[in-house]
């Protein structure tokens, strides 16, 4: 399939696209932002018959708190995101992992339903919608579904996806006023990289240095985004210190099971996750007693 | 072959195209606007950069048919001699150009940062703005400087009264 050959659809609504993503017999795609989605085409990775163009589908664009969640139209960009009063209050990390997605013409393109449909092992809003404890709503013409972010992902790009299946909402639970979190990231340079390592906290504080709960998310270390369970359930040790600290950074270098590739060595992955962890515990801290 | 209408630089225009061209071919190609280059064809350089609807995008990752009833504006709708914009006349007094091949698409990105800004922004501020559009020839201090020129001229003479 020659790119001059592929048909594009644009759905005025969510239902006519639903309906298209329904059609049996022909090779369909979504396209949103396209930031992945024009690059794997000009690959030669993605050739499908017709593109489903949803990138103004204005309903799948909202953020809104509704009873006991924060509500994300998978067509949210990053911009919105980062611009989000709502999420600057109660959903920190997530702003900070968004506004580490490329640059500028990314941000306004890219959008959170695209970095979670790409599930790239080192997509940058993944750690943070971990650690929120997301919930991903997948709707087909006649079904409904939501789970769990941590069930969505089988593996690099492979999810539970099905064919005539989209994200049509992202769930996630607001901070509460003693939360707060962090999203640290290693890339080749600063703007417009691909994470070598990434990591996300969430911490619910207690009096006195202590954590309550607390989440810490993985990117780029394992095949699918990671929760990193025994480090978390050292966060609740006792005062969150120095030796503490460390001694949970030491507990991430076991935990985290990364390959080598072309952007680091497996080794350099463990130190990298290890030194991420124990900086951004360090810095929630200080911004926890600073506050 | 499909039929698209949009509004580049400020005027209504239709091309007939396959749908999954890019828009930056279409721009160049079909509308003969040659500004916005392609460079990395992926979204990490920045040189194909235009504005859809006021916000700054690689065009190289657009698909025509998405920019169907769109407001695009190409470095050419920015301004183009003898009526060049603040910007473009700060980069030329401060040097910021080399081989000219990233600066249509760091102008574009510069007036996209520069509308919503009201005070001379920083180097940090800049850079981060800026983050997306690579520069392989200049270093990147005359273009940050330009920016900053271009601001304080924005300040002290408002478009009304230029």
């Amino acid at each position: 399939m020659l790119v001059s050959q592929i048909d594009m659809i644009t759905p005025s609504s969510l239902s006519e696209c639903l309906n298209q993503l329904s059609k049996a017999g022909r090779k369909h795609k979504l396209i949103a932002g396209g930031t992945d989605a024009a690059v794997r085409m000009k690959e030669g990775k993605w050739r499908p018959e017709i593109w489903i163009n949803i990138k103004n589908l204005k309903e799948l664009r909202y953020i809104e708190e509704r009873e006991d969640f924060i509500h994300i139209g998978p067509l949210t960009t990053h911009t919105d995101m980062i611009q989000s009063q709502l999420l600057q209050r109660k959903a920190d990390v997530l702003v900070e992992a968004a506004r580490e997605v490329g640059a500028t013409q990314m941000q306004n393109m890219g959008t959170i339903g695209g970095n979670i449909g790409t599930a790239s092992p080192a997509g940058d809003t993944l750690p943070a919608l971990y650690v929120l404890g997301a919930m991903l709503e997948l709707t087909s013409l006649t079904n409904k579904r939501t789970l769990p972010i941590e069930e969505f992902f089988t593996g690099p790009g492979r999810t539970v996806l099905k064919e005539n299946e989209m994200i049509t909402k992202i769930l996630i639970k607001p901070q509460k006023p003693n939360g707060l979190g962090i999203f640290q990231k290693l890339g080749p340079r600063k703007a417009q990289s691909i994470s070598i390592v990434n990591v996300a906290i969430s911490l619910t504080m207690d009096n006195d240095r202590k954590c309550a709960e607390g989440k810490i998310a993985f990117g780029s270390v394992a095949p699918t985004i990671i929760r990193a369970r025994k480090c978390e359930s050292m966060l609740t040790l006792g005062q969150l210190n120095e030796e503490l600290i460390q001694n949970i950074a030491k507990i991430a270098w076991k935990e985290v099971m990364p390959i080598s590739d072309g952007r680091a060595t497996a080794t350099y992955r463990r130190d990298m996750a290890s030194a991420l962890l124990e900086r951004g515990l360090y810095r929630l801290i200080r911004r926890w007693e600073n506050q | 072959m499909k039929s698209i209408q949009f509004i580049v630089n400020g005027k209504e225009r239709t091309v007939v195209c396959p749908p999954a061209k890019t828009l930056l071919d279409v721009l160049r190609e079909d509308l003969g606007l040659t500004a916005s280059k392609e460079c990395c064809g992926k979204g990490e350089c920045g040189s194909c950069s235009v504005l859809i609807n006021k916000e700054v995008v690689c065009s190289c990752l657009v698909l025509a048919g998405q920019a169907q009833n769109q407001v695009i504006t190409t470095c050419e709708g920015v301004g183009l001699s003898p009526n060049l914009d603040v910007i473009q006349e700060s980069f030329i007094a401060e040097g910021a150009t080399q081989c000219g091949y990233c600066t249509p698409g760091i102008i574009v990105s510069a007036k996209a940062f520069l509308d919503e800004v009201d005070t001379i922004p920083s180097a940090e501020e800049i850079k981060t703005a800026l983050g997306g559009n690579l520069c392989r020839c200049t270093g990147y201090t005359k273009i940050i400087k330009a920016v900053q020129t271009a601001a304080s001229k924005k300040i002290s003479e408002p478009e009304t009264a230029r």
